[in-house]
């Protein structure tokens, strides 16, 4: 009979899997090899391999559908591999359940996953005792991560009147509540306003600080600037790119700015001289333009760089009052690499 | 930073998760506190069925009533406990049956599973308020019945019945485990548990004496759990069936009820084993 993650772990398992992890030379480091896994026949992940230290954060980005999902729940021994290894803190997620869940927090993507009728306090306070704290430092635990996400003043409401912001926070106090050496953050920030969510990456941020290693799985692709370490790009189940951030930006070359112009006092009208002073290095358009300025998108042909078009602006009295990326080198890199793949 | 470093026994284990029982206890009590207005309706509803009952007894001829310790019973004596048991069974087996299944449409199911329990644990823990509450309901209702409408029944009996719905008890439990077990697979499975509970109601005698039904469904009344369940209840409350009665009872009861449980259980093991193969646990 195959072993399930439902399984009750046996006791010299624990003793033995305890020693292993102790033994491994980075304990708080996630990492698969190879892994696969389908449901029926959609192929989900294909191959995929990553590494996470500790204290690291490393991002996993991805289409919808491209297997982040899948890739956490078999981190999290929800779901087991159909072939590869998976170790988290140097524990096999399946066979060492037990102390895999000890070792792990896991913010999960959804709103649903709270007792609704329950307070914030009550429901940190029952997944505290499933996680074996007695009832006294079970309250005060979650009285302490409930103050780390800044929740106290609603800490005694029913979760059902909680905003989605206030849920995903409270998402994160129960992942703090065993002081887990690895975070597994599914889609954190999705629907978040600004405020909330630098406050979730403030938090995620200094747990590694502390030695966790993070996985932050997202869409939201401009987060990962200045916030990860390292970058894996799924798409379909499998993995597109690995590496660091500057990595992945080196994979785009852009070609779409966004102007903002100003006449310079000459007459004539402004997005004809622009025009014609690019005519044969790229194209502009006027976005929000009046005759004597205003937004402009100017795409630059293969071969040319941006400078150039600029001094060529310049040559016909156009001042450039402001440039920046049509998109972010890091969204240019992932539409790059996606349609590499499309091809 | 992390919390692996202690590392309990297998004894440490056990009483770990038997500890945790307290807090499925506490959250259930909770949940149910915050719909107070189901909590107290509740009772009501019990009340006025008894209501319908006693006018319905008015119009019932003793005489075809069967008699419990040498005296007939009358309509509404032999009603109550009927009411009282399928209530319990009712109860029992859609909480039992419905308790994973809630947890999986409200999404938790996956977060408990994150902690370090064991799928037994949360099993248990899932129908621990329910295994505490419909019992105490089911007495209140007994004995608020008796005092209202001024029943026959012998309340010094009722630990005796309670020992036949203890032996009941896991029949029950395992009935609901396997249903609950078929609807985390097959989802809305759980509607055909309601028409079979039905079914089982109707030839158990809850509200009928089984000597009115045809010879076969007496029959298979012997071996009907539910049957044997209810006539030991009525012996023991009604009648003045001794200990001897209660344990021929117990002995028929406890086979099947130990069969039923023994299913549940397997069924539900293979239910989360097809579900995590699937990876559709967290699916609602």
């Amino acid at each position: 009979m195959t072993a399930t993650a439902w399984d009750e772990p046996r006791g010299r398992q624990t003793a033995a899997a305890l020693g292993a992890a102790a033994a491994g030379a980075d304990a708080a480091s996630i990492e698969a090899q190879g892994i696969s896994r389908s449901f029926g026949d959609k192929r989900a992940l294909d191959d995929v391999s990553l590494r996470i230290e500790a204290g690291k954060i490393g991002a996993l980005l991805g289409p919808n559908g491209a297997g982040k999902t899948t890739l956490l729940r078999l981190f999290s021994g929800l779901v087991k591999p159909d072939a590869g290894t998976v170790r988290v803190a140097g524990l096999d997620p399946i066979a060492d359940a037990r102390l895999v869940r000890r070792t792990l927090g896991l913010i999960p993507s959804g709103d649903r996953t709270f007792y609704l009728r329950l307070s914030g306090l009550e429901n940190l306070v029952f997944f505290a005792r499933l996680h074996g704290m007695r009832r006294r430092a079970a309250i005060q635990r979650a009285r302490e991560v409930i103050d780390e996400v800044d929740l106290t003043d609603a800490a005694a409401a029913p979760v059902r009147t909680y905003s989605h912001g206030m849920q995903k926070r409270l998402s994160v106090a129960r992942a703090l509540l065993t002081r887990p050496s690895v975070f597994l953050v599914d889609e954190a920030t999705h629907d978040l306003d600004p405020a909330a969510a630098r406050n979730v990456k403030d938090i995620v941020k200094a747990l590694c600080r502390d030695g966790a290693a993070v996985i932050w799985a997202t869409q939201r692709i401009d987060e990962i600037r200045g916030f990860a370490d390292s970058v894996t790009l799924l798409s379909r189940g499998h993995v597109l790119f690995d590496g660091t951030v500057p990595e992945l930006m080196s994979h785009s070359i852009p070609r779409r700015f966004l102007l903002r112009l100003d006449g310079g006092g000459v007459a004539g009208d402004l997005g004809e001289r622009a025009r014609h002073a690019l005519r044969d290095c790229g194209s502009i358009e006027a976005t929000a333009a009046s005759g004597a300025g205003g937004h402009y998108t100017l795409s630059i042909d293969e071969g040319v760089v941006l400078s150039d078009a600029l001094v060529r602006l310049a040559a016909v009295g156009v001042d450039v009052l402001a440039c920046r990326e049509e998109r972010s080198e890091i969204e240019e890199a992932f539409l790059s690499l996606m349609r590499q793949e499309e091809v | 930073m992390s919390t692996t470093a202690a590392t309990p026994g297998r004894a440490g284990i056990f009483f770990g998760e038997v500890g945790k029982l307290s807090a499925f206890l506490r959250r259930d009590f909770l949940t149910a506190w915050s719909y107070r207005v189901t909590f107290v309706s509740d009772f009501f509803g019990l009340i006025l069925q008894t209501v319908t009952f006693y006018f319905v007894g008015l119009m019932v001829d003793d005489s075809v009533l069967p008699s419990y310790g040498g005296e007939t019973a009358s309509y509404l004596e032999f009603a109550t406990v009927g009411i009282a048991l399928s209530m319990f069974i009712a109860l029992g087996l859609g909480r039992v049956a419905r308790a994973v299944r809630s947890e999986q449409m409200m999404g938790t199911i996956e977060s408990v599973f994150m902690t370090p329990t064991s799928p037994t644990t949360v099993q248990l823990g899932s129908v621990v308020y329910d295994l505490i509450y419909i019992p105490i309901r089911t007495a209140i209702f007994l004995t608020s019945a008796a005092f209202l409408f001024s029943l026959d029944f012998d309340l010094s009996r009722l630990g005796a019945a309670a020992v036949v719905l203890v032996a009941f008890i896991p029949f029950v439990w395992g009935l609901g485990i396997t249903t609950a077990a078929g609807a985390l697979t097959i989802r809305g499975s759980a509607a055909g548990m309601a028409f079979g509970v039905s079914i089982l109601t109707l030839v158990s005698g809850t509200y009928v004496p089984l000597e009115l039904f045809p010879a076969w469904v007496e029959s298979f009344a012997a071996y009907n759990p539910m049957a044997i369940a209810i006539e030991g209840m009525r012996e023991t409350l009604l009648g003045d069936a001794g200990w001897s009665r209660v344990a021929t009872d117990v002995l028929k009861l406890l086979p099947i009820s130990f069969a039923s449980l023994l299913l549940g259980i397997f069924a539900f093991r293979m239910a989360l084993r097809r579900e995590r193969q699937a990876g559709t646990l967290g699916h609602y």
